[in-house]
């Protein structure tokens, strides 16, 4: 799915947030957002995935404005996951059940998917007791098991383990590779968006300052104020 | 002293005597609290959850109306529904005044604003959360709704259960509406006030320790659920 952006913008009060005049996000690439806390990186974010209105000038869709069919090829992980009251089995179970799979292939689905995250331990375990990075394993194999076509994450691996996160990011990227799954990830881990990422998308003050192959924003930053902000992280 | 003690010796008594008329007096007010809080639950459950999560116009003076509504004092309750029922009320070819009926009414005018006042906090956090998720998964409205009830399930019980207490404990209401007539509207608080204004203490008490029993054993019932959830 291709998204295009024109003229966004989203105010809180008097206060422009997001303000965005052109940016289009091309179907199974990967996208990274970088930037200081506060820049409207998680809005911009809850904007694409339909979870908030635009104050002007909402995204398109392939060419159209989100209905109730296209949303449904877009998931999105917040910064602090919420798993439901019951198992992680019925968890990930879940968007395979509201779409109506039949029991054999959900429980098959789901079994693959916890092997792939490796959390097939935890398969009976009360979801609302794992640690927070079992969480995050189990929210992001929820949101990938029906196959969505758009992936939105924030900060999928902040508070998480060097292996997970290499678990998390091998992923991303296999299902994006197989499936050509479109990403954007919000991301503070600089080397995460160098690995993982074709483009970048550093925002600041609600605004693109920077935006570009991944490689040349972040080695070879043209604004003084990435520069600035890049070199801090590398520290 | 002694009276209190007398009162527990005549509790037991009271409960094994097989008096007819207790039983009745029990099972009238088990009866009509649990009519209203059905009623109140019917009606406060989706309100609640409407009201925790649809934007709307004067969402917050509906809010303070429905917070002030929480603490209504049964005795007003009482009054209010006693003089819209009366014969000369508005509604008074029905009937209603010392009737059962009458203090199912008053009561499920006390319990509605609490059921509806629980669930509309614990929607405005963990609702607004739920339903996001369930829009990022491909849910419908449909869904949606399901799921807010199944992940909120120990709030709406908590919310059922707290209606429940509130209306059987209470006497202002039904003592008004109702009149207290023995063997047609006499309820468990009634009984106890009526016997304690006359100076029969101990058989309050022992009335007072069956309300008691019945609160308890409901609240087990609530946190055996809740733990072993
Ligand atoms: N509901 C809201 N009401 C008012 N202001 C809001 C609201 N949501 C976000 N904001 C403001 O919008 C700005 C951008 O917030 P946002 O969460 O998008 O930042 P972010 O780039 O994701 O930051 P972080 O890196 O800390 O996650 C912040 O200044 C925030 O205070
Ligand atoms: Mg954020």
């Amino acid at each position: 799915m291709d998204i295009k952006i024109d003229n966004l913008n989203k105010v809180y009060g008097d206060k422009s947030v997001v303000n965005i005049d052109s940016l289009s996000i091309d179907k199974g690439k990967i996208y990274g957002i970088i930037g200081p806390n506060g820049a409207g990186k998680s809005t911009l974010v809850r904007i694409i995935a339909g979870l908030e209105e635009a104050t002007m000038g909402n995204p398109i869709y392939n060419g159209r404005s989100l209905d109730t069919k296209s949303i449904r090829d877009i998931t999105y992980m917040s910064q602090r996951p919420y798993l439901f009251r019951t198992s992680v089995f019925n968890n990930i179970a879940y968007p395979l059940k509201i779409r109506k799979y039949d029991k054999k292939a959900i429980e098959k689905k789901v079994i693959d998917i916890m092997k792939e995250f490796k959390v097939s331990h935890l398969e009976g375990q009360l979801a609302t007791s794992l640690s927070g990075g079992e969480s995050q394993k189990v929210a992001l194999a929820r949101a990938l098991v029906f196959e969505p076509k758009v992936l939105l994450l924030d900060e999928p691996t902040a508070n998480i383990d060097p292996n997970s996160i290499e678990l998390i990011e091998k992923t991303i990227s296999r299902r994006n590779k197989e499936k050509g799954i479109t990403v954007i990830l919000i991301t503070h881990n600089i080397g995460q968006a160098k690995r993982l990422c074709d483009k970048v998308i550093f925002m600041r003050k609600g605004k693109i300052d920077e935006y570009g192959d991944a490689e040349k924003v972040i080695l070879n930053p043209k604004q003084s104020t990435t520069k600035k902000f890049l070199s801090i992280y590398s520290m | 002293m002694e009276y209190i003690a007398d009162g527990f010796i005549e509790a037991f008594k009271l409960l094994l005597s097989l008096d007819q008329e207790v039983y009745s007096i029990i099972l009238l007010s088990i009866y009509v609290s649990l009519t209203s809080t059905l009623i109140s639950s019917l009606v406060g459950i989706p309100l609640g959850f409407f009201l925790g999560l649809k934007k709307f116009r004067y969402k917050r003076i509906v809010t303070r109306f429905l917070y002030t509504f929480m603490s209504l004092p049964p005795v007003v309750v009482g009054l209010t529904v006693a003089v819209i029922i009366s014969r000369r009320g508005p509604l008074g070819s029905l009937g209603l005044l010392f009737t059962p009926a009458a203090m199912i009414i008053a009561q499920t005018l006390l319990v509605t604003p609490i059921i509806t006042g629980i669930i509309f906090n614990n929607s405005k956090e963990q609702g607004h959360v739920i339903r996001q998720v369930c829009k990022t998964l491909g849910g419908n409205r449909l869904d949606t709704l399901l799921l807010l009830i199944k992940e909120m399930r120990i709030n709406i019980l908590i919310a059922v259960v707290t209606g429940f207490g509130r209306g059987i404990s209470e006497v202002g209401a039904v003592m008004i509406v109702g009149g207290n007539i023995k063997g047609h509207t006499r309820v468990m608080t009634s009984f106890i006030a009526m016997n304690h204004s006359m100076g029969n203490y101990s058989i309050s008490i022992a009335m007072g320790i069956v309300l008691l029993a019945i609160s308890f054993i409901t609240n087990s019932v609530l946190y055996k659920y809740v733990a072993g959830d």
